[in-house]
């Protein structure tokens, strides 16, 4: 039996074998999805989706680099044909080729001075972007030519519960507004051209957790209302969305949102005219309109027992306005991405990797 | 409520009955404790480690031990790293783990940390299989583990000291007196051991560019990176004491103090610079317990009392320039209070009836930094209450059944009543007849003579036996399941499990080598199956979501043989089949999940033991073996993480005795990964490579006595 054993072991290997780095060159208009993976697995996956011919690459970063992406993929977005992606609990911010997929650069923890969990990446120029932090009271400023570290920018947060984090980034002329999600109810307002905390505002409702933009200046913010557990729960557990004048940083809408324990976010159309929002289904409401339509925009899909799937991220292709809605599924297992129309008509859906929860456009 | 009255009235009445047949009996008849024995593991599937086994090396904790030598499944990445314990494919809270008759898992998340308990502080070990738990203890839908220290009666006075000097910084002290008389027994043990752990491995998760003057990768390789925060500190005290008192009392106390700090090693892709971050798990706990144990005749009875004290925190901060963070930063302290009263009662000697009551008080103050609430998470206290009863009879020689039924009671919530129904049938060889034989059972002053060896000897020295069982099993949630804040639900259900076991025992004995060993198949249905998922907030929640059926077999042998020119040749090995499927609904339309293993599961496990000992050396060989896990819920296998290759492991050791006069020592060098495989057992967790650790042992000998004892 030992010696069957000892012939066993010899002929068989723990690890994983030799991966060859794919080449891959692919020059047109596709979508990249960052899944997310799992907390503590290291399982974050990157994707492409081609939408001319529908073809899904997915662990694209991994095949392309004979590396792993990370753990905890937060956000990508692409400047100036380079894909960056932040992987929170790894601590790095990747610079991708968005033909190759090959690393052109990184910028990790330990090459700056105040980021510990990079989770959004705002551009200001070719030279000069602003990384937000979920643990870190300093927003850090990076070259993203280089990827060097420029320097940061205290936010001056008092920490709430322990935390004081930043979240999602918006520019709007000299300033970038920022939403403190972690246990606050704070926006905070960047001066660019000095590169400090100027302003804030604070809202009713607790954990802003997403913002967008509109064609007529208006910051449109929604909360995930916080938690509610019992008799001492933080905050109230129900949603607000927000439009906040981006010059003025008056308030000037509030509508409190169902109750559902929703993951709720924020996106528009190309143009800007058009807001689109996640809370259990899509919604979609003119950016001048006062309310949240009463019937959804795009159904989520039920199962048997009529239960929502629950979807993790949504964006819009800024090229022709198509809609890309993701389904976590169990969180255990690949994600599904479904793509529509502008105007909600399904053309596709596919699988990808573990919670799907970012889009970029070439 | 009514039927825990009712349970109690049964009882009392037991107890009555006992009483009276106390006062018409003798002293011990030892006759009638040897039949009782096979009488109380009628149908019971178990697998015994005894001392030769678990006090092989004072590194290995019990999560090495399971792993090396059973069928359990053990979830852990690396020494000092928290090990879980999986019977049969159900999940580590489905382990009911039991210290000297007290339950000891978390009150908190129902699960034990092995990879904290010393195999030597444990002189026996009882592995019960499925329905097989229902013996003990409820909640035990995978099984139970049952561990023991043991007296050392007349054994006289002893001293042993190991010292282990291993790889990565690594320092295994132990040290263990023990004495002996006719009535006292008193063993204290003492564990130490420190290592920074931290090995160096090439990372293939990572990759280093090499940038030309353009900025162009002109070369990229994969690093070789030590694993980071990955050190330990482990103390451990044990004392007990035993007295045999007159009239067949025996009386036993248990003390066993524990501290341990832990760092939690970074994952392969973390870019953390490790000098900023601390990342550490600290713990504290005392186990205690006290009983008294009495044998008459035809009867026994047993009263233990108990606390448990387990004070844990987690803390990961930064203390970066200007960035100082409690990243998390949580507290638990849990106490747990218990009794228990058992009782069992031979009226004929093919009967057997036994009645058993435990109380636990467990209460439990969490505290973290988390804003999901004000002040504690939770700060409760919960009563339980177990009752059991059983019969146990042999109506043909060689035909037993046995019937237990169990109450559970958490605060004021009834659990359904536990049945479970056990019978065996000797196709082959007879049962020891009346002898002066004494019961291996009476020196375990917990299991008394309950939970003896299932290779009992027999006259015969062939054995073959059949087994089968059929139970229904409940496990109640634990507090975090109920009260965790965010997500804790208190609407939960118990978990159900429904099992059938099947299977033979065989045994071989003749002059010059021993076989034995035993073959088993299994189906369970567990549903209601609690499980924590994360919702749209980013927090987790439990919800009775899953239905889980779990089958397969089990089989274990073992052998030896003795040679001429004292040679001595052992093996023994374990595997087990266990598909665990998933039977829930579908999450959604998209779910892919549906009849597939469990995550992490493996469907293949085995292992392998050998030993060869001359004279003075002896060399063992150590094989273990998982198959491929799946991380996946939907067993993707497109993903590069979606799955962990097999599991091979092979570790070696040799160890040569000297015996002096007055001194008796020994010298062992162990090599662990002989092969230098390169592989991790959790995701992103790469595991050490070859290493080394040399022990040398010291025991003096004095006292009158000559030291026989077993266990040093």
């Amino acid at each position: 039996m030992l010696l069957s054993a000892l012939v066993l072991t010899a002929a068989c290997s723990n690890s994983d074998p030799e991966r060859p780095e794919e080449k891959f060159a692919d020059t047109g208009r596709g979508v990249f999805i960052l899944c997310e993976g799992n907390y503590q697995s290291g399982n974050s996956t990157l994707s492409y989706y081609d939408p001319v011919t529908r073809k899904v690459e997915n662990g694209v970063f991994l095949r392309a680099n004979d590396r792993r992406l990370g753990d905890t993929g937060q956000s990508i977005q692409i400047y100036d044909g380079v894909a960056y992606v932040a992987m929170e609990n790894s601590g790095i911010i990747w610079a991708l080729d968005t033909a190759t997929f090959r690393v052109r650069g990184q910028l990790t923890t330990g090459q700056t001075e105040h980021m510990i969990n990079p989770r959004y990446i705002h551009f200001l120029n070719k030279e000069n972007a602003y990384v937000s932090d979920l643990y870190s009271p300093y927003i850090t400023i990076f070259n993203p030519k280089t990827m060097k570290y420029v320097g940061s920018i205290s936010t001056h947060q008092e920490e709430a519960y322990g935390y004081n984090s930043t979240e999602e980034m918006i520019g709007w002329g000299d300033r970038v507004f920022t939403n403190c999600w972690s246990y606050s109810n704070k926006i905070l307002v960047i001066d660019t051209r000095r590169d400090e905390v100027c302003d804030s505002i604070v809202l009713s409702s607790w954990q802003p957790k997403s913002m967008a933009l509109d064609a007529r200046g208006k910051l449109w913010v929604i909360t995930d209302g916080g938690y509610s557990t019992g008799d001492d729960s933080f905050s109230d557990n129900i949603p607000h969305l927000y439009r906040i004048d981006a010059t003025t940083l008056e308030v000037e809408l509030d509508q409190e949102l169902d109750t559902d324990n929703a993951n709720v976010q924020l996106a528009t159309n190309p143009d800007g005219t058009m807001l689109y929002l996640i809370n259990n289904d899509v919604y979609r409401m003119p950016v001048d309109a006062n309310r949240v339509p009463v019937r959804p925009f795009i159904e989520a899909e039920r199962n048997s027992n009529g239960q929502r799937h629950f979807l993790y991220g949504i964006g819009v292709n800024p090229h022709n306005g198509e809609i890309y809605v993701a389904d976590a599924v169990d969180y255990r297992q690949s994600g599904v991405v479904y793509r529509y129309t502008a105007d909600g008509t399904l053309l596709d859906k596919f699988r990808v990797g573990i919670t799907p929860n970012s889009f970029a456009f070439k | 409520m009514k039927r825990l009255i009712l349970l109690l009235l049964v009882l009392c009445g037991g107890a009555q009955l006992s009483i009276v047949h106390c006062q018409l009996s003798g002293d011990l008849d030892e006759v009638q404790v040897l039949a009782h024995r096979r009488l109380v593991d009628t149908g019971v599937q178990k697998t015994v480690l005894d001392t030769a086994v678990l006090h092989q090396n004072v590194a290995l904790s019990m999560s090495d031990i399971l792993t090396q030598h059973s069928t359990l499944f053990i979830k852990s990445y690396g020494r000092a790293t928290e090990s879980t314990a999986e019977f049969r494919g159900t999940s580590p809270s489905h382990t009911q783990v039991l210290w000297n008759g007290m339950k000891i898992n978390s009150p908190m998340l129902g699960t034990v940390d092995f990879s904290i308990i010393p195999a030597y502080f444990v002189d026996q070990a009882n592995l019960l299989h499925g329905a097989s738990s229902l013996t003990l203890t409820g909640g035990g839908l995978g099984g139970a583990v049952d561990m023991h220290t043991m007296p050392l009666f007349g054994q006289g006075y002893a001293l042993q000291y190991i010292q282990g000097i291993g790889s990565f910084g690594t320092y295994d002290q132990f040290l263990r007196f023990t004495y002996g008389s006719d009535r006292w027994s008193s063993s204290t043990r003492l564990v130490y051991s420190t290592s920074d752990n931290d090995f160096k491995y090439t990372n293939y998760d990572k990759k280093v560019d090499i940038f030309d003057e353009m900025g162009n990768i002109v070369r990229s390789y994969h690093p070789t990176e030590r694993n980071r925060s990955g050190y330990f500190d482990d103390v451990h005290v044990m004392q007990d004491v035993y007295y045999n008192a007159p009239h067949n009392n025996r009386l036993g106390a248990m003390l066993w103090y524990s501290y341990s700090l832990r760092g939690l090693p970074f994952l392969s892709v973390d870019y953390k610079d490790n000098t900023d971050f601390s990342n550490e798990h600290k713990r504290n706990s005392i186990h205690s317990v006290l009983s008294w144990d009495k044998t008459f005749n035809r009867w026994n009875m047993g009263v233990r009392g108990g606390y448990m004290w387990q004070d844990i925190r987690y803390d990961y901060s930064t203390s970066r320039e200007h960035v100082s963070t409690d990243i998390t930063h949580s507290k638990s302290v849990s106490k747990q209070t218990y009794m228990q009263a058992d009782a069992d009662w031979m009226p004929r000697d093919n009967w057997l009836l036994t009645a058993d009551l435990s109380l636990y008080y467990n209460h439990v103050r969490s505290e973290d930094k988390s804003p999901f609430h004000i002040g504690d998470n939770y700060n409760l206290g919960r009563m339980e209450y177990n009752l059991s009863l059983s019969a146990k009879w042999r109506p043909l020689k060689a035909l037993s059944l046995s019937a237990i039924l169990r109450e559970e009671c958490y605060k004021r919530d009834f659990v359904p009543v536990i049945p479970a129904l056990f019978v065996e049938y000797n196709i082959l060889g007879q049962k020891a007849k009346a002898g002066r034989q004494k019961s291996k059972g009476k020196d375990n002053p917990s299991s008394s003579t309950l939970h003896p060896s299932p290779f009992t000897p027999h006259s015969s020295p062939f054995m073959l036996v059949l087994k089968a069982s059929v139970a229904r099993n409940y496990r109640y949630p634990s507090m975090d399941d109920l009260y965790f804040k965010p997500g804790g639900n208190p609407n939960l259900r118990p978990e159900k499990g429904f099992t059938y076991d099947g299977g033979l025992e065989f045994s071989v004995t003749k002059k010059r080598y021993t076989l034995k060993g035993n073959l088993s198949a299994f189906d369970s249905h567990i549903s209601d199956w609690i499980l924590w998922t994360p919702n749209a907030k980013g927090y987790w929640q439990p919800s009775n979501l899953k239905k889980v059926h779990n089958y397969g077999t089990e089989m274990m042998a073992a052998a030896e043989v003795r040679m001429k020119h004292q040679w001595r040749l052992s093996l023994s090995g374990n595997y087990a089949y266990t598909p665990s499927i998933n039977k829930s609904e579908h999450v959604d339309g998209n779910d892919a999940s549906y009849g597939k293993q469990l995550v992490y599961v493996p469907r293949h496990s085995a292992n392998l033991s050998g030993g060869l000992s001359w004279r003075t050396w002896t060399l063992r060989y150590q094989w273990t073996h998982y198959s491929e896990r799946f991380t996946t819920t939907s067993n993707e296998v497109s993903y590069i993480t979606g799955r962990l290759r097999p599991y091979y492991m092979n570790d070696v050791s040799l160890e040569k005795t000297f015996q002096w006069r007055h001194f008796h020592a020994s010298v062992k060098a162990v090599v662990n990964n002989l092969f230098d495989s390169e592989y991790v057992t959790v995701l992103s967790r790469p595991m050490a490579g070859r290493n080394f650790e040399v022990f040398l042992e010291i025991k003096p000998q004095w006292g009158k006595r000559p030291t026989t004892n077993p266990f040093l």
